[in-house]
């Protein structure tokens, strides 16, 4: 199963530490340079805050992912569980940010990049669970109230089996004392 | 705090009052989820859908500025139901009985139209707070930042004495600090009133201790709070008038209410010194700039909120060509040059001073804050043993001279400027997470700056925003009495339509041009929480960029930042 990480947003308290911990793990030491603007400010997640819900949205990484079967450049690919774009290939179509169910994807254009032809590059943008990084992704690792969790199949196991379970919550009494 | 920021997570209710963690304190704000997690129940008082009213168990949304109406009607259920500590009140209390009368006039029923919260709802809450058997108040800037500030803090205490919610691990009162180490700055005595360790300029024996201590004749008069400078500045006799202002790690023409009076006072003044890391808006006014060292510079002790003692250390040298010093280094250079030498090699030698000096700090040694990370004071002896006091009023003692707790009977008052046709808004402050304060640190922090800058935010309810045409990200004006500025709508169904939100360390959106001077007469605390706005569209909205642009060019240049240098555009 691929791996995706999931927020709580009853634990999540909104505060926007994932988001600048994304850019510091995929900036790098580029953003300790002198220039203020010599990188790229681009979260690949996004905090949304409702009435009820505070919670990051970023990428399923799904089994079947839409965004890939729409990618006209073969720019959207899967390598160790994790949806991936390669940003040489991507031709900025968007048709992937438009495939996506959770808008999980977005355009950014690149300050350092640009086409042959003097434009500025924009590609397709999103969470990849910060591959070939070390520690792993790096929003779950700074969460202050560990609201983040990285889902692997044993979690999701886990998680459905807790949801079973509940039933027994709304079954009749002579229920549970047989299944007790 | 009467109660450790390690014990929130412990109560079994915790009544979250006019703060939010969220934005505030996320390292606090944690300790709420975990508190959550573990079981106990939470009310939430607060106008708006702030985070911790997600996962609370009941949200008060109340109106803003009625909070005593609120508190005293919760008292009254508590009494009108029989759910008082009986013995509490009896053994540990006075004026009991005063206050009961006073709480008859203050049904549900009866402040349901001040507040705004059905009645049903404040006897849940009051049943809720009075029979978990461990509540913990917490409150912010929500009480504090009003006229009628510390007459709610003495409400909420009714609530804890009542209820015998004191002297107990994870209940009492705790007072979320709105900045790092203000409790700090109030422990060493940077309140009108008191020497460091909270002892009054006024007590002859104390006076005479900090005399001979530094060999110097002391004044025993209560001198002039912060507050009240652009008063005695502007409005004094000669022979009163305050001429010069010594100022640091602090930006009151960004920080201080009605910024117009404040900027008129800076002009006025014969002299300014400004002493802080980075360049702000009072050092446009300033004649002499000291920079100083960054948190990370320097040596210290941070006080949290909870009393807690903390070590903080250097990690980093300042560049050597920087030409900067510490606070301490600059302060006992001023001092020498005015005739009193002062001299120490440094902060241990500072520290052993201070503690030696208040009985209530005595034991809180570098080495015992070395080995225990944190020391809560009261701590009054220097034997290891005496780690300090995670809470305070243990067995039902207090501070007053009878050892008992006093109950307070203070009516509800409005606040001092109320909406009207011309401006019919409320207006409040609010903060944000990613700046702080003034935004003189994390405004120079290159990630925080990209997250949000100017000219910030206003938050509007999705109705307002539809009555006015405004939608979001669109320029706005912002307009009260005494001034105006220019930000950004974010509509968001977290408020109410009658109330506005905008934070207050933007330069451009500069929401303190509006706020008002309205002054707690004990705190001397602003009235940032209410004021009467009105929200204006701008039809020219490229106009509008263009004058956010220029405005920005041109504080920037005032302050002698390099422009060339480049950034994004806003």
């Amino acid at each position: 199963m691929n791996r995706y990480v999931q927020g709580d947003p009853l634990l999540c308290i909104g505060c926007r530490t994932c988001t600048i911990a994304c850019v510091v793990a995929h900036e790098g030491k580029r953003i300790y340079e002198i220039d203020p603007d010599g990188y790229d400010f681009h979260p690949r997640l996004k905090v949304i805050k409702t009435f009820n819900v505070s919670v990051p949205v970023q990428c399923k990484h799904c089994e079947n992912p839409a965004c890939k079967a729409v990618c006209q450049s073969q720019a959207i690919y899967v390598q160790d569980g994790t949806v991936l774009v390669d940003r040489e290939k991507c031709i900025g179509c968007k048709s992937c940010a438009d495939a996506c169910p959770f808008g999980a994807i977005r355009m950014v254009p690149l300050g350092f990049e640009t086409n042959p032809d003097g434009t500025r590059r924009s590609v397709a943008h999103k969470c990849d669970l910060c591959f070939g990084l070390e520690g792993g992704p790096a929003c779950k690792r700074v969460c202050p109230t560990e609201a983040l969790r990285l889902v692997e199949s044993e979690d999701l196991a886990e998680m459905l089996a807790l949801k079973r379970g509940n039933v027994l919550l709304t079954a009749s009494a002579p229920e549970i004392n047989r299944v007790n | 705090m009467s109660n450790g920021v390690h014990e929130i997570e412990d109560s079994k209710l915790l009544f979250v009052f006019g703060y939010n963690g969220a934005d505030s304190h996320p390292i606090v704000a944690r300790r709420i989820v975990r508190a959550k997690r573990k079981g106990a129940q939470i009310i939430c008082v607060d106008p708006r859908r702030i985070e911790t009213a997600r996962i609370a168990d009941l949200h008060l949304q109340l109106k803003n500025g009625s909070n005593l109406a609120l508190v005293n009607s919760i008292a009254h259920v508590i009494i009108e139901e029989g759910l008082c500590d009986d013995k509490f009140i009896e053994e540990h209390s006075s004026g009991f009985d005063e206050f009961k009368e006073l709480c008859k006039k203050y049904s549900p029923e009866a402040v349901k139209d001040i507040t705004q919260i059905h009645p049903d709802d404040i006897r849940k809450a009051a049943r809720m707070y009075a029979t978990s058997g461990q509540s913990m108040i917490l409150y912010g800037m929500g009480v504090c930042q009003f006229a009628q500030a510390v007459n709610v803090v003495k409400g909420l205490a009714n609530l804890a004495i009542m209820t015998g919610n004191f002297g107990r691990w994870a209940v009492g009162i705790g007072p979320v600090r709105g900045q790092n180490n203000v409790q700090g700055a109030c422990d060493m005595g940077a309140l009108p009133n008191s020497y460091p360790g909270y002892q009054n300029v006024t007590v002859p024996e104390i006076r005479a201790k900090f005399e001979k201590a530094w060999g110097v004749p002391l004044s025993d008069k209560v001198g002039i709070p912060l507050t009240q400078v652009p008063h005695y500045v502007l409005h004094e006799s000669e022979a009163k008038k305050i001429r010069a202002y010594y100022v640091f790690g602090e930006d009151p023409a960004q920080s201080d209410p009605d910024l117009a009076e404040v900027r008129e006072s800076l002009e006025k003044l014969e002299l300014v010194i400004l002493q802080d890391i980075y360049m702000n808006r009072t050092g446009i006014y300033a004649d002499v700039i000291l920079p100083s060292t960054g948190w990370n510079e320097h040596d210290g002790v941070f006080s949290c909120c909870d009393r807690g003692f903390q070590r903080i250390r250097k990690v980093v040298n300042p560049p050597a060509d920087a030409n900067v010093l510490t606070d301490w280094e600059i302060i006992s250079r001023i001092s020498t040059a005015m005739g009193y030498p002062m001299k120490y090699d440094n902060t241990e030698e500072i520290w052993n001073e201070v503690i030696d000096l208040c009985p209530s700090f005595t034991g809180a040694t570098y080495e015992k804050l070395e080995k225990y990370v944190n020391i809560q004071w009261p701590c009054r002896s220097k034997g290891m043993e005496d780690k300090g006091t995670s809470f305070l009023h243990k067995d039902g003692k207090f501070a007053n001279p009878d050892g008992k707790a006093k109950f307070s009977s203070i009516d509800w008052q409005p606040p001092t400027e109320l909406e009207n046709d011309e401006f019919p808004l409320i207006f409040s402050t609010n903060r944000e997470v990613g700046h702080y304060s003034v935004r003189t640190m994390s405004g120079n922090c290159r990630l925080l700056r990209n997250l949000e800058d100017e000219p910030g935010w206003i938050q509007m309810n999705p109705e307002l925003c539809e009555e006015l045409g405004v939608k979001h990200g669109e320029l706005v004006k912002v307009i009260s009495k005494r001034g105006h500025c220019v930000t950004r709508c974010l509509p968001t169904d977290r408020v109410k339509k009658q109330a506005v939100y905008m934070t207050y360390q933007w330069w451009i959106g500069a929401c303190n041009e509006l706020t008002i001077a309205s002054l707690d007469p004990i705190s001397n605390t602003p009235e940032y929480k209410y004021c009467a706005c009105r929200v204006e569209k701008i039809e020219d909205q490229a106009w509008a960029e263009s004058y956010v642009l220029k405005e920005y060019e041109n504080i920037r240049r005032s302050m002698g930042i390099e422009l060339e240098k480049g950034r994004k555009a806003i």
